[in-house]
């Protein structure tokens, strides 16, 4: 790792004796550690059948053919994997606040979740994609699944670097035709965006992905420490709003984040998208252990 | 409403740097934020909320011009006319005798502190180019502000003011104004007081418009008018008192009396309206040094006492062995004269047809006469002896005395000069080896003076009435000289107490160190002794002064001194409805001249509210920034 570690040791044992949940996507391509709905070749029994024309002879039950003298094919609880999808917001209003160290920016946070998730889903031999998106460009990593591209995953991680702008809309929409295999997909960001972001997220749901968004703020964001008369600069567009604040204007804006954050979470029960909003001064794990946990995208 | 200096106007052209300023500093602080997307939503909101949003985001500019506008008005000093009872040059005369105690006026308060509000209300109404000049009018009248149209110097000086226990030197105080007034064009003389201005009713006027501002409302009072002890002949001491009632109605009143300190009697009395009820009282006690009488309202009282001042009286026990001097005469006018106005003698004339009195005085003067039973016990003045005596025996008569000297050396004869003086004939004296020859001519002395057999004596060997002596200005000084050294006066002479304010004089024997005064409040006064007779000139509260003669740290005589009030102008409380001056009454005041009220001071205390008002603005933005700090803590994920 570049600079600090993302986690240490404690942590990932934690993270890897979870498992990511998809509750709706069942596309399984490749054998994985979960059970699978569908029969297929783990060592676990689940039945016999007849054994039809064109059956593998390899999976004939033998001893019972021996002592039956009648062909049975066994049939074994298929193990599948799970193709996750992580997406990171990499634009500049993540790397916020600039003052503040950079473990104490959203981006530090982010890339935290981000490792995490993905350690979980390597440990689980899922399928990870990961993508951190940004104007800049799209900075993918994976497909990978196993362990062995723990490696990798935390270097990447550990290189990535927010700056620009993102059009979320975009970068989700352009996932959702050219990424693989649906499954579950995780978007971290503050959800600044411009255009918004459900644009993108329909994308998703209608290619079949199971969609959980967790949107990172920093407590300047949810409470603005300005005051007097201001001139506003968008870090990500450059764009500007004078401003006076003072008392009356600082409820209005805290009403209105409230309202925002209110109205996304009401949108996304209604389509079925995990949704989780935190502020940075939480401690990151929880997010995992017990947020995600508690929507059931985690177990 | 006009303006005293309009020119302070210009001063509003301090507007231009401000909106300059005001505009430069409006380059709003550039703040970089993540995301302006609610920020826009926030705007949006609170400018369909607030169309004062606009206004609002002035508001400091407004309010920095309104203090502008208000600092620039109060300078430009604006004023409006008002009627006021003097103005131009304004001699105030401020009445602050002791009958300003009273507190008749309502709340209690003192017709001093009446008399202070109105002359602050005519500070207040002091015109541009108007001067005033303060006299505090009391015993000893006194310029507390020289003519000035400082406002300020004149509230103060004004409302330090204290009203004194003295009567008032209407005469003085008047002269005193009149001559700060002489280099005026025009000054107009303002008496603040309750009336009564004693002697200077009768001055001729003074150059310039005098106007009158009554204090007072009403004239119930009581007063001790007198309280004296009277030693009389054979031992005893008499009191007399008088308790003078100067209101309209009869009056209710304890009279106490206290013997060196001690309560000796407390009497009720009823004293008519406005009339004195003497009391006098023969049973004193023995040896008793100081009286103090007082004045209480009976609890059931139905007539006010406002005056408080004249309520307690002081009296000091006469002196023991005052000099009682008994003249034995055929009669002489002289004699008779320059003993009724020496100093600190009680002087007696006997009958020389009768027998000697049979109590002692302290001296005997013999004029032309010698007692047939004998010389008398006591100190002898013996003037043209017609006889030998056991002193001395008589020769024949010397005519024209000539050739006369005088001992020029000697205290006795200090200032006394004979050369004028001419003495038809004179007795020769003999036998007379106690005495010092002070002043001899050609055939014998003139003036023997000694102390023989434990008495002191003195032989004038003329009749006065054949020589020009008491017709020269010498012969008071010898009398003088002559009682001093039979009797030395006390070091403090003041048997009928003082009045308030009056010197005392103290002449302290040549052994003395220091004099030291205690005033009645316990404060003590060390007099340095670098004069024959000390003035001690601090008696400005009625009550028992004691002088303490000290010889180095030995106290050698000490004696109390009473000073008292007993000043019935005072007293007599009743305001007068209107002076007399220059044999002219002058009326109670209308306010006819024109006064300017200025109104600057409540320019300066709005811009003073508005640039508070500012500040509050100012600071409600800045601590947007910090003050909801904490509630980041409370925020979690949500």
């Amino acid at each position: 790792m570049p600079d600090e570690r993302l986690f240490d040791e404690t942590t990932r044992r934690k993270l890897e004796q979870l498992m990511l949940v998809a509750t709706r996507v069942r596309a399984g391509a490749m054998k994985g550690e979960r059970r699978s709905v569908k029969r297929g070749t783990s060592i676990e029994f689940a039945d016999y059948r007849n054994y039809a024309r064109g059956d593998d002879l390899r999976r004939l039950d033998w001893n019972i053919y021996g002592r039956l003298d009648r062909p049975f094919i066994k049939l074994l609880e298929d193990e599948e994997d799970l193709a996750v999808h992580l997406i990171l917001d990499a634009s500049a209003s993540m790397d916020w606040p600039p003052d503040a160290d950079h473990n104490q920016r959203k981006f530090w946070y982010a890339r935290r979740l981000f490792a995490g998730l993905a350690a979980i889903s390597l440990a689980s031999s899922d399928r990870l994609a990961m993508l951190a998106t940004s104007l800049d460009g799209a900075q993918p990593f994976g497909p990978a699944r196993g362990r062995g591209h723990s490696l990798g995953m935390l270097r990447y991680v550990g290189g990535l670097a927010a700056g620009g702008a993102t059009d979320l809309n975009a970068a989700l929409k352009r996932y959702a035709l050219r990424g693989g295999r649906p499954g579950l997909c995780f978007v971290i960001s503050d959800l600044f965006t411009p255009g918004g972001f459900r644009d993108g997220v329909n994308a998703l749901l209608s290619r079949g992905y199971e969609v959980a968004i967790i949107q990172v703020l920093s407590p300047d964001e949810v409470d603005p420490p300005l005051g007097g008369d201001l001139r506003l600069v968008d870090v990500e567009t450059g764009q500007a709003q004078e401003v006076t604040i003072d008392g009356g204007l600082r409820e209005l804006y805290l009403k209105r984040l409230a309202a925002w954050r209110d109205d996304i979470r009401a949108d996304c029960l209604r389509r079925g998208i995990h949704f989780v909003s935190v502020t940075t001064d939480a401690p990151w794990e929880q997010v995992i252990l017990f947020h995600l946990r508690r929507l059931g995208a985690v177990k | 409403m006009a303006f005293l200096t309009p020119l302070a106007a210009l001063g509003l052209a301090l507007a231009v740097p401000i909106v300059l300023l005001y505009m430069l500093r409006l380059r709003r602080r550039e703040v970089t934020v993540s995301s302006l997307t609610l920020w826009q939503q926030v705007v949006q909101d609170s400018e369909a909320n607030t169309p004062w949003q606009r206004l609002r985001r002035n508001l400091l500019l407004l309010l920095q011009l309104l203090v502008l506008a208000l600092l620039v008005l109060a300078l430009m000093r604006p004023f409006v006319i008002v009627p006021a009872v003097s103005a131009g040059r304004i001699e105030l005369l401020l009445d602050a005798s002791a009958s300003m105690n009273a507190a008749d006026m309502p709340g209690g308060e003192t017709r001093f502190d009446e008399a202070k509000r109105q002359a602050l209300s005519m500070v207040d109404t002091l015109g541009q180019g108007d001067a005033m000049t303060v006299i505090l009018v009391t015993d000893v009248p006194e310029v507390i502000v020289p003519a000035t149209s400082d406002r300020a110097a004149l509230r103060a000086a004004i409302a330090a003011a204290q009203p004194s226990a003295a009567a008032a030197d209407w005469v003085a105080a008047l002269t005193l104004a009149a001559a700060d007034a002489q280099n005026a064009a025009q000054a107009s003389f303002v008496i603040v007081s309750d009336g009564g201005l004693g002697a200077a009713e009768g001055l001729p006027g003074i150059p310039g418009e005098v106007r009158y501002l009554p204090v007072g409302r009403a004239g119930d009072n009581l007063a001790i008018s007198a309280l004296a002890a009277r030693a009389l002949p054979g031992g005893n001491s008499q009191l007399f008192a008088q308790v003078t009632n100067y209101g309209t109605r009869a009056a209710e009143v304890i009279f106490d009396l206290r013997v060196d300190g001690r309560l000796f009697s407390a009497q009720r009395y009823t004293v008519p309206a406005g009339e004195s009820l003497p009391l006098v009282s023969a049973a004193l006690p023995d040896g008793f040094e100081t009286l103090q009488a007082g004045l209480t309202r009976p609890a059931d009282a139905q007539v006010p006492d406002y005056l408080a001042l004249d309520d307690a009286a002081w009296a000091v026990a006469p002196r023991a062995g005052a000099r009682r001097v008994l003249l034995l005469t055929a009669g002489n006018r002289f004699l008779e004269q320059i003993l009724r106005t020496l100093p600190g003698i009680q002087a007696f004339r006997g009958d020389i047809n009768r027998p000697l009195p049979a109590e002692p005085y302290d001296l005997y003067i013999l004029d032309g006469w010698l007692p047939p039973t004998g010389l008398p016990a006591g100190d002898l003045f013996i003037i043209n002896p017609p006889a030998s005596t056991p002193l001395f025996t008589l020769g024949p008569d010397s005519a024209a005395a000539a050739n006369i000297l005088t001992r020029r050396d000697d205290p006795r004869l200090a200032f006394v000069d004979f050369a004028d003086v001419n003495i038809l004939k004179f007795k020769t004296l003999t036998g007379a080896d106690w005495a010092d020859a002070l002043i001899t001519a050609d055939g014998g002395p003139l003036l023997l003076a000694g102390e023989t057999g434990g008495r002191q004596a003195a032989v004038l060997t003329f009749a006065l009435q054949e020589s020009d002596l008491p017709l020269q200005i010498t012969w008071p000084v010898l009398m003088a000289n002559l009682m001093e050294w039979f009797a030395p006066a006390a070091s403090v002479s003041a048997p009928d107490g003082l009045r308030v304010g009056e010197t005392l004089a103290i002449r302290p024997p040549p052994s003395a160190t220091t004099v030291r005064v205690t005033l009645p409040d316990g404060t003590a006064r060390s007099l340095p002794i670098d004069r024959e007779t000390l003035a001690f000139a601090e008696t400005g509260a009625p009550g028992l002064y004691r002088v303490d003669i000290l010889e180095g740290e030995t106290v050698i005589e000490t004696a109390p001194v009473a000073v008292n009030l007993f000043a019935p102008e005072e007293s007599a409380i009743a305001p007068r409805p209107a002076v007399t001056l220059g044999g002219q009454a002058v009326a109670p005041a209308e306010r006819d001249a024109v006064g300017q009220r200025e109104l600057w001071p409540w320019a300066a205390l709005a811009a003073l509210v508005v640039l508070l008002i500012e500040w509050y603005v100012y600071q409600r933005r800045m601590q947007a920034r910090t003050v909801f700090r904490p509630a980041l803590r409370r925020q979690g994920a949500r």
